[in-house]
């Protein structure tokens, strides 16, 4: 059974965009990625299923109950992290902690400890005194103090440091081993791509596409940079279905090529090949590709 | 009472902890220097009160001006010590409610397992007690101004006059809870409900003012009010207020459960 699922959920504010139609389902320990620039719904999707936002039309389950009917039962067992993680400035993390650890009836701060120490994290000062990244890191710890089935978070790594950044792609991975099931919104291409299995891609409030991070990488356009001994007639590498953008200057050949690679091989095969590098897209250019041709 | 609405209650009153000294003191220290200087001032008072305007010493709830409580009732319980509280009474239940909105922790509360109801329930007890807790700082400052300064104020008298805001002020908390379920902006909802307030306090001002108008002062919630420093708590005004307000947070409560939270 789906972990997420939704059916058509739509939200609209009066006349300004909300989602529209948007239906994916997320696995039981899956980490899927939510993509789009700011603004293309991904938060208003979250809020929605997280009962913040009711839906104008279209339903969403998590673990098989009701978004909106049954969120209370939903929340006990989800840990979130909004975007733009704030809780006021006179409390601690610690303040904030124990209050939360009561709300879900657990007796004292689970992991939180453990969490604290690896992210650097301060739970003692005010949140007030604390830069956005170690408040950041407060709002990560609140979001998995208690190990919870499901993880929602909303650009979890926006004002972390890279070291930081590498930390929580770790701690990712980890909750993934663990059973959890993952639901990351990001406009960071690069941390979607090392930790998700599937990625949305959403577009104006529509998810256009929904595709395994490795068929994506599959099936997008993969730059060939060839070191030949001697380049010789490149004709029938140039006549190659897939084959595009080839350029050859003093014996260094580069190409792009989509879909099977064997064809390409095998003419290249003909040559002496002094060094070759294959070069994978990165998302980033394959969410321009799906964002920026889809009128 | 459950472990969750208690917890709520007292992450309330810790993250409002400087704000029951902030207002519990200024009206105690207030309260009590009113006591203090009464002995001193009774008979010049008096005489002044006598050339006042009958219309004016009903309007302001000043009867005769011969003991502390009645000069209590005049300077401290029959304006400032109601509208002060009111307004204490709307700030406290935003600032767990639009106010927690703003700063993103209402975000972090509703990812735990606790219904907007809920919330809204604590955030309304949460006030009451913070009321209760400035209520018990001025009355005690006060009863400490009446033994320092040798005037004969009544433990009784006191009690009953301050007691008898706990449920005025509860009923604006009750507003605020009604206002948050229209809008999320704490500006909007305290600028709002002190409105309301100060024209409740208005209306009641003209209803004793002109005999004509009496009938308008029913819209006021101070009409219930009175004078229980020196007539006694009425405990059918006390426990109908209380109700009303209760009804309210209720109302507020079943708005904020249907409104949209948006980011």
């Amino acid at each position: 059974m789906a972990v997420i699922e939704t059916d058509g959920l739509t939200k609209l504010y009066g006349r300004a965009r909300g989602i529209e139609h948007v239906t994916f389902s997320v696995e039981a320990a899956e980490v899927f990625g939510f993509l789009g620039p700011n603004g293309a719904g991904k938060t208003t999707t979250i809020r929605t299923l997280l009962d913040m936002l009711h839906p104008t039309r279209g339903s969403a389950r998590i673990f098989g109950l009701d978004s909106h009917r049954e969120s209370v039962a939903i929340r006990a067992r989800l840990g979130n992290l909004p975007g733009d993680f704030g809780y006021g400035r006179q409390a601690s993390g610690r303040e904030a902690l124990r209050l939360l650890a009561r709300l879900r009836g657990i007796d004292g701060a689970g992991r939180a400890e453990a969490l604290a120490e690896r992210f650097h994290a301060d739970l003692d000062r005010p949140l007030g005194q604390l830069s956005r990244g170690n408040r950041q890191k407060v709002g990560l710890i609140l979001a998995t103090f208690h190990s919870p089935e499901l993880l929602i978070l909303d650009e979890p790594t926006s004002g972390l440091d890279p070291l930081m950044q590498e930390e929580f792609l770790a701690l990712v991975a980890e909750e993934r081993e663990r059973g959890c099931t993952v639901l990351l919104s990001s406009h960071e291409l690069d941390e979607v791509e090392r930790v998700c299995d599937r990625v949305g891609i959403v577009r104006e409030g529509r998810l256009i596409a929904v595709e395994r991070i490795e068929d994506l990488l599959g099936r997008a356009r993969r730059t060939v940079t060839l070191e030949l001994a001697d380049p010789g007639d490149l004709a029938e590498l140039r006549s190659l279905p897939g084959v595009t953008d080839l350029q050859a200057l003093d014996g260094k050949v580069t190409f792009r090529v989509g879909g099977d690679l064997d064809a390409a091989i095998k003419a290249i095969a003909h040559h002496h090949v002094l060094d070759m590098e294959l070069t994978h897209p990165s998302l980033e250019e394959i969410f321009l590709g799906y964002y920026g041709g889809g009128e | 009472m459950t472990a969750q609405a208690i917890a709520l209650v007292r992450g309330h009153l810790s993250d409002r902890r400087r704000s029951l000294l902030a207002w519990g003191a200024p009206l105690g220290l207030w309260s009590a220097f009113i006591v203090v200087i009464f002995p001193s001032i009774e008979n010049a008072l008096s005489k002044a009160v006598q050339s006042y305007p009958t219309a004016l010493k009903e309007a302001f709830g000043i009867g005769e001006l011969t003991s502390v409580e009645q000069y209590l009732q005049a300077e401290m319980l029959s304006l400032i010590v109601p509208l002060a509280l009111g307004y204490l009474a709307v700030r406290a239940v935003a600032s767990g409610l639009s106010g927690a909105a703003e700063s993103g922790r209402l975000d972090v509360l509703l990812s735990a397992p606790v219904s907007r109801r809920r919330l809204a329930a604590a955030s309304f007890a949460a006030t009451a007690v913070e009321l209760a807790i400035v209520l018990v700082l001025t009355v005690l400052l006060t009863l400490l101004g009446g033994l320092v300064s040798g005037a004969d104020l009544s433990l009784g008298a006191a009690l009953a006059g301050y007691a008898n805001v706990w449920p005025l002020a509860l009923l604006f908390a009750g507003l605020g809870i009604v206002a948050t379920g229209f809008s999320l902006r704490t500006s909007v909802v305290t600028g709002s409900v002190a409105g309301v307030l100060v024209t409740m306090y208005v209306i009641d001002l003209v209803g004793r003012l002109d005999p004509d108008l009496s009938g308008v002062r029913y819209a006021s919630a101070f009409k219930y009010y009175g004078n229980a420093i020196e007539d006694g708590i009425d405990p059918l005004a006390f426990c109908g207020v209380t109700a009303v307000a209760i009804v309210l947070a209720a109302v507020g409560a079943w708005l904020f459960e249907r409104r949209d939270l948006a980011a």
